[in-house]
């Protein structure tokens, strides 16, 4: 018997009307992504601020506002996917289990899955972006998109891994909001000297931050800064997802 | 009597050899026996606690016994004790989304359970505005739609009212005419002339109810 539809078609489908019904990542969506950045275009005085791009390998002069404009929408996007995530990817589980215990091939729950993850991340970059551009253009649109899209990715499967692992809301919640935080506050260098130092490097958005500073204010197209930004999204997602194939496999197969 | 397999002269559709399980130090199935044949109703009760939901997840495939063997043959329909649904998904959608699971090429069977559960006028409802009675018969729809070989129902007429119970009844009496096996697994059975043989669970191990 053949299925009335593709069964990846079918589970993508229903994990992205799941993502779509998250009442609270639309409210966060729609009222704090712009009342961020209005926030912070109105609090943040204009002034030159001295980046390390790394990209060059020497300190830039930027615009602090603009400058914190862009870090605003990452951090916006950074909570608001991996909560998103998180919260389906937890509450799903038993049901997920249940759907391969039903014969729903595991490796297509999967894909399943990574799909919905990169959707949801993309779509929120580019609206991330797009209202960006009311408050402020940058010189490369284009690589801020890629550069919020690829830090969205990374938390989105940070949700994921989050949401495999823990049990409880409030702990995933609380711990995309310390990452998220930490990763941002650090890179920031507006008041704040260790965003020079060389551990950054080993944030989740390292390689987006230089990536929207490349976007914002040169021409320049790093693509050794666009690989690396998948690092971090490929290493949380393949933990996350290999939990998941152990949670959910069905270890006594048994039919005869 | 402790006699733990049902005699019968046709293989069983479901058999389960020696199954040992602990959490931590405590052991609760030492050592389960027993088999199930096509056309059969066996019921399994037991305290709470008891280690019935363990043994049924064990059977189902969702849980690893730490010894022992389950042999089934031909298609399962699990009924969770827990109804496990998603919370933003219609009935409707769930009904697509397990047929997808299972195969099926239509929806004919699951939509018959749906009228004959009476809950037809929550088709387009999402699952967090249903009662849990509704969720329930949603919980049990998913199990029954694709006429399984064999049924393992974990109390599976929780939050019924008392025509829906008998309706659920008449849908599992069906199913064995029909050549089903089915599990049903309680903490309280009421009606034990139903069944064909009634086990105990009891410290770990099965045993034969006398009635």
């Amino acid at each position: 018997m053949k299925p009335r539809h593709g069964r990846y078609r079918t589970a993508v489908r229903y994990l992205l009307i799941e993502h779509g019904r998250n009442r609270l990542a639309i409210v966060l969506l729609i009222a704090f992504v712009p009342i961020w950045y209005l926030l912070i275009s109105s609090v943040i005085p204009s002034g030159s601020v001295d980046f390390r791009f790394r990209v060059t390998g020497h300190f830039i002069h930027v615009d602090g506002r603009q400058l914190s404009l862009l870090t605003a929408g990452l951090n916006a996007l950074t909570l608001i996917v991996g909560f998103v995530i998180f919260t389906s990817t937890r509450r799903g589980m038993r049901f997920d289990h249940r759907l391969v215990l039903s014969g729903y091939p595991q490796w297509i729950v999967i894909a399943a899955k990574v799909t919905s993850v990169t959707v949801v991340a993309l779509a929120v970059a580019v609206y991330t972006s797009v209202i960006l551009l009311i408050f402020w253009g940058p010189q490369s649109v284009p690589l801020v998109v890629v550069s919020y899209a690829a830090a969205a990715l990374a938390y989105g499967s940070l949700g994921l891994f989050l949401g495999v692992l823990l049990r409880g809301e409030l702990e995933g919640f609380f711990l995309v909001i310390m990452v998220s935080l930490i990763d941002t506050f650090i890179q920031n260098p507006i008041g704040n000297p260790a965003a020079n130092k060389d551990f950054v490097q080993a944030l989740p958005t390292y390689a987006s931050t230089q990536l929207y500073v490349a976007g914002g204010f040169s021409d320049l197209v790093p693509w050794p800064f666009i690989a690396l930004t998948l690092a971090w999204p490929a290493a949380l997602a393949l933990l996350g997802l290999l939990i998941f194939w152990l949670r959910t496999r069905v270890p006594n197969s048994g039919s005869s | 009597m402790t006699g733990d397999t049902i005699a019968a002269a046709e293989p069983p559709v479901l058999s389960a050899e020696g199954l040992i399980k602990s959490f931590g130090r405590r052991q609760v199935l030492r050592g389960v026996s027993f088999s199930v044949t096509a056309g059969t109703l066996v019921g399994i009760v037991g305290e709470n606690g008891a280690g019935k939901s363990t043994l049924l997840k064990i059977l189902v495939g969702e849980l690893r016994p730490d010894q022992g063997t389950v042999k089934r043959r031909g298609t399962n329909g699990y009924c969770p004790q827990a109804p496990t649904l998603n919370e933003a998904l219609t009935v409707a959608q769930h009904l697509d989304y397990f047929a997808a699971a299972y195969g099926l090429a239509d929806l004919s069977y699951g939509r018959e359970l749906v009228d004959r559960l009476a809950y037809e006028n929550y088709r387009g409802d999402r699952i967090g505005a249903l009662s849990g009675g509704t969720q329930q018969k949603l919980n049990l729809t998913l199990a029954l739609m694709h006429k399984p070989a064999v049924l393992l129902l974990d109390e599976p007429y929780q939050g019924f009212d008392w025509e829906t119970y008998l309706r659920f009844w008449d849908l599992v009496a069906e199913l064995r005419a029909d050549g089903r096996a089915v599990l049903v697994i309680s903490h309280l059975i009421f009606e034990q002339r139903r069944f064909d043989r009634i086990f105990r669970l009891k410290s770990g191990r099965l045993e034969l109810d006398a009635g």
